[in-house]
């Protein structure tokens, strides 16, 4: 049974329509992400879940009941907020005690509960402590422990992360994932970070003005986005998207950038494309399906002559920016492929892993 | 112009400048002298001789009016109603207060005209409160028995400032109306001060309205509730405009504060050294009240 299901919900905010039409269903112990840009209605779509704002239209059932009416506090959630929340003036210990508290847990139980929440997240030499006296990483690490002895059916996170920095966000979302892995609930997550999305998430919901765009696995997502936003959305540097034609070429198809280029298509695309030989299309190409050519390439590979505009190591890999078909790309090549701008490079495109969108439509073909 | 270059490479002589430092603030440290700490001595000076209506005696005269004062029931009585005023108008106007600015949290169309409109009574002088609530008490022509009239259905001659039992209640209702918007404003400002997630994060973990305000909601507002409540208490402690509009402390002394005696002593009987030990005795008291009342609600250190 699902632990969750949302079924066509809207939600207004005076004139501006956040939540169009949901339907999800999360089935029970699956970590599932809520990731869109800001202003798609992510945050709003958990806050209706949490009761911390009401549903407008349709329905939202926890564990096969419908909840649209019932406080928050009926409905067997916990949840870790972006500015943790904290009450200022009660300890570590009573913050995560007061849940239990408040649905009058014998104190033994309670200290028996906070003291493995406090371990599982090493905070147990904070208790005595006041939130002033923490820092952001602690503090959260208490928000969390807050939301875990509470032993509710969901959990849900609005962008615990933001907050933090750099470094203590990779620390605390693996924190967060081996969490998961070890209570088996159901998590649901929501962030604008690409990266979090892809490394915690079960599913990913990848939500646009309101609705769902596209949900699935990371890894499908990522290599078979249904859009183009999709397409876009995920990955790092994103993916190059570039003008171009589809043309027929010898016994297959290629497709025509606009300074003339012929990229041929593998074989095994073909069948799909028949009839849209001679129409626009736009080319997904992702930085890291470049590389520097070899003088024989593999089948599926096109080559690619360019200059290159702008040079950035990172150390493992570098990037380098040059024009692809008229408009700015970006390659992920190896460390030393090039040395400075304006070196003319050999590019091997892999058109195997190309994805070809339907320029007016925006979806991936 | 002729400038020492020993002048320029050093800076100016420190001592010009502390001195140049001090004829700043002479001005008003003077104001502060003149018209605070001069009085006061004056005042405990004319405490220790024998000035009245009669004679402008300046011949030391030790502790009399001192014990004259300790031994004058009068003066205890008046502190007892001083107390009781106190007691009664400051949790009332703390809980009203409390209660609208509960009320005014949510936004509603015409929310800030509302609440400036609620202001009002603060901002009229209070002898003008005084006196605009002595005509609504009027016992023959005043609105109050008037409505009273009508919701009894019958002539309400109620004497509300002469009436033994009516002439608190008529202090204290002047009392709390002019004065409850002041705790309503600021707790108003403390109640929208308080982080809106952590109310949110209380109704996730399970708590009600009760345990939320008490948990989270009242420690927050508690600094701004006890300085709010520290101004009235002492405002409440000197009242005088309006019961000298009301009553003039009457029936007899019935309704005669601290502040009602020591004028009454002092401007119209003029026994000018007897109500000066009287006004040093309150400053002392209060001085005692309230340091202790600072130290007990933590915002003195």
């Amino acid at each position: 049974m699902a632990d969750l299901k949302l079924t066509q919900l809207h939600k207004h905010y005076g004139a501006v329509h956040a939540v169009r039409g949901v339907d999800l269903e999360i089935p029970a112990g699956e970590f599932t992400v809520l990731v869109g840009s800001s202003g798609c209605g992510k945050s709003t779509l958990l806050r209706t879940i949490a009761g911390l704002e009401q549903a407008d239209q349709g329905s939202i059932e926890i564990a096969g009941q419908v909840v649209n009416d019932m406080p928050p506090r009926d409905r067997d959630i916990a949840m870790v907020f972006q500015n943790y929340a904290l009450y200022p003036y009660m300890k570590v210990y009573d913050n995560i005690a007061f849940g239990l508290r408040v649905r009058k847990m014998p104190e033994a139980d309670i200290a028996q509960k906070v003291k493995s929440a406090a371990d599982m997240l090493a905070i147990g030499h904070l208790l005595d402590r006041y939130p002033r006296q923490m820092s952001g990483g602690q503090l959260q690490r208490v928000a969390i422990g807050r939301a875990i002895v509470r032993n509710a059916r969901l959990y849900l996170f609005d962008e615990p992360l933001s907050n933090l920095d750099a470094q203590l966000r990779d620390e605390m979302r693996s924190e967060i994932k081996r969490l998961h892995q070890e209570l088996g609930k159901t998590f649901i997550y929501v962030t604008h970070d690409q990266i979090e999305a892809m490394t915690l998430a079960d599913r990913i919901v990848l939500l646009r003005e309101g609705q769902i765009e596209q949900a699935g696995a990371p890894l499908d997502m990522f290599e078979r986005p249904a859009t183009q936003y999709v397409a876009g959305f995920l990955g790092s540097p994103p993916m190059n998207f570039v003008p171009a034609r589809l043309v027929a070429q010898g016994g297959g198809y290629a497709v025509r950038l606009e300074d003339g280029a012929e990229l041929a298509l593998p074989p095994a695309r073909v069948a799909k494309l028949a009839a849209r030989a001679d129409q626009p299309v736009t080319l997904g190409l992702r930085p890291e399906h470049m590389s520097r050519a070899e003088a024989a390439l593999r089948p599926g590979l096109a080559r690619y002559s360019s200059r290159v505009d702008l040079v950035q190591p990172t150390g493992s890999r570098t990037y380098a920016t040059f024009k692809l078909g008229g408009v700015e790309a970006i390659a992920e090549l190896d460390a030393h492929d090039v040395q400075r701008a304006n070196e003319r490079i050999e590019l091997a495109l892999d058109m195997n892993r190309a994805v070809l969108i339907e320029p007016s439509t925006h979806r991936v073909l | 112009m002729t400038v020492s270059s020993d002048a320029l490479a050093r800076p100016r002589a420190p001592v010009g400048e502390r001195g140049f430092k001090y004829l700043l603030i002479a001005p008003s440290v003077f104001l502060l002298l003149a018209i605070g700490i001069f009085p006061l001595l004056y005042m405990l000076v004319v405490s220790f001789v024998g000035i009245d209506m009669m004679a402008e005696d300046w011949s030391f005269k030790g502790l009399a009016n001192y014990k004259a004062a300790f031994a004058d029931a009068r003066l205890w009585q008046a502190l007892g109603h001083t107390l009781i005023i106190t007691a009664v108008a400051l949790p009332l106007e703390l809980l009203l207060g409390l209660a609208m600015a509960q009320l005014f949290l949510e936004k509603f169309p015409g929310r800030q005209i509302f609440v400036a409109l609620l202001v009002l009574p603060t901002v009229v002088s209070p002898i003008v409160a005084g006196a605009t609530w002595s005509l609504m008490f009027d016992n023959r022509y005043g609105p109050i028995n008037q409505i009273l009239g009508w919701i009894f259905g019958k002539e309400m001659p109620l004497l509300w400032t002469v009436d033994p039992t009516l002439v608190y209640p008529a202090i204290i209702v002047a009392e709390v109306w002019q004065w409850t918007p002041f705790m309503f404003l600021l707790l108003l400002a403390a109640l929208s001060n308080v982080d809106k997630s952590q109310l949110e994060a209380a109704s996730i973990d399970g708590a009600g309205y009760w345990m939320t305000f008490r948990k989270i909601v009242l420690p927050a507002i508690w600094p701004v509730m006890a300085i709010a409540l520290l101004i009235r208490a002492l405002d409440l402690f000197r009242i005088f405009d309006i019961i000298w509009a009301l009553t003039k402390g009457g029936p007899g002394t019935m309704t005669e504060t601290i502040s009602v005696f020591t004028y009454v002593k002092g401007f119209t009987q003029f026994e000018i050294s007897y109500a000066a030990a009287v006004a040093l005795i309150i400053i002392v008291l209060l001085t005692v009240a309230v340091t202790w009342m600072l130290k007990k609600i933590e915002i003195a250190r």
